[in-house]
């Protein structure tokens, strides 16, 4: 399916905004009514949604979909990196607390 | 090329890297690049502090109020893709409809910046400072640079107006360089957003 390059933003800004609610669910389902509550699921969650929140934001809104190869290659290699390192962190974090 | 924005799509051009271009100054992008490191530099910081102070961070976390960085988000989203569909129509030479685009985006950000600085005003009130605790240090640190960024933003909004106001001045590569400069900004909170508000 081809879509225009119109309704391809109008697209991505859903999928975008969509994702963002679901961080109202990881909410409610995590925290006992006021009290917050440590949960890693919830937090690997939050940082890989915000992970791809970004790369859909690199790769429609500023275009890099019809961008040279090159830097197609490097903004995914810098959503790689920073996946790499903020999971890594948050991870090996938790492991030696 | 497609009519609408003026770049080679995938389907047009296939495997031909060589028709493909930069959207605005390569410069930009090592920029975005650069600062994405540091911000990612940062984060791993925050996380790693998080870990090992869990209950002082959920603490002062819960003076947080979720929706309101939910309504911040969906604001730099929106603009966002106002600004995208600002070069797009710059791309097609609708340079009314561009301006207007330009116009909503600005106009978002403002919304963004006005409810960040109501945040703030509220959880002073409440007694939560930049030294109140580690947690609120960090997001005063982090929404603070966050807004500089934001501001830097502005400028860059109102060099992208008086570049469309003008015919003789209509550099789409300088057009595309403020509107990187913008989603740039809103990648970072993206970011941070899930940071503060998300992350147990």
């Amino acid at each position: 399916m081809h879509l225009s390059a119109e309704r391809r933003l109008s697209v991505a800004w859903v999928v975008v905004v969509t994702i963002t609610l679901i961080y109202l669910v990881i909410d409610g389902s995590v925290d006992d009514s006021d009290v917050m509550r440590a949960s890693t699921v919830a937090s690997v969650a939050a940082i890989g949604l915000a992970l791809i929140k970004v790369r859909i934001v690199m790769r429609e809104f500023m275009d890099v979909r019809y961008a040279p190869r090159i830097l197609r290659t490097v903004t995914d290699a810098l959503v790689l990196t920073m996946g790499v390192f903020l999971f890594g962190t948050y991870l090996v974090g938790r492991a030696i607390a | 090329m497609t009519a609408v924005d003026g770049l080679a799509d995938d389907a047009a051009v296939g495997g031909d890297d060589a028709a493909r271009r930069f959207p605005g100054d390569p410069d930009m992008w090592i920029f975005v690049v650069v600062e994405s490191l540091v911000f990612t530099s940062y984060f791993c910081i925050y996380l790693y502090a998080r870990t090992q102070h869990e209950q002082a961070f959920l603490a002062a976390q819960s003076a947080l109020t979720m929706w309101v960085g939910i309504l911040e988000t969906i604001l730099l989203l929106t603009s966002s893709w106002a600004i995208a569909r600002c070069v797009q129509c710059t791309r097609a030479g609708s340079y009314a409809a561009a301006r207007q685009f330009a116009f909503v985006t600005a106009g978002l950000g403002a919304a963004f910046f006005a409810l960040k600085i109501a945040e703030w005003v509220h959880l002073i009130r409440d007694g939560y400072s930049f030294g109140s605790s580690d947690f609120m240090q960090h997001f005063f640190f982090l929404t603070g640079i966050h807004a500089a960024h934001l501001v830097i933003g502005f400028v860059a909004l109102g060099v992208l107006v008086y570049e469309l106001s003008d015919p003789r001045r209509r550099s789409h590569k300088t057009i595309e360089t403020c509107s990187t400069y913008w989603h740039t900004v809103d990648l970072f909170w993206v970011v941070i957003f899930a940071m503060l508000y998300v992350v147990r």
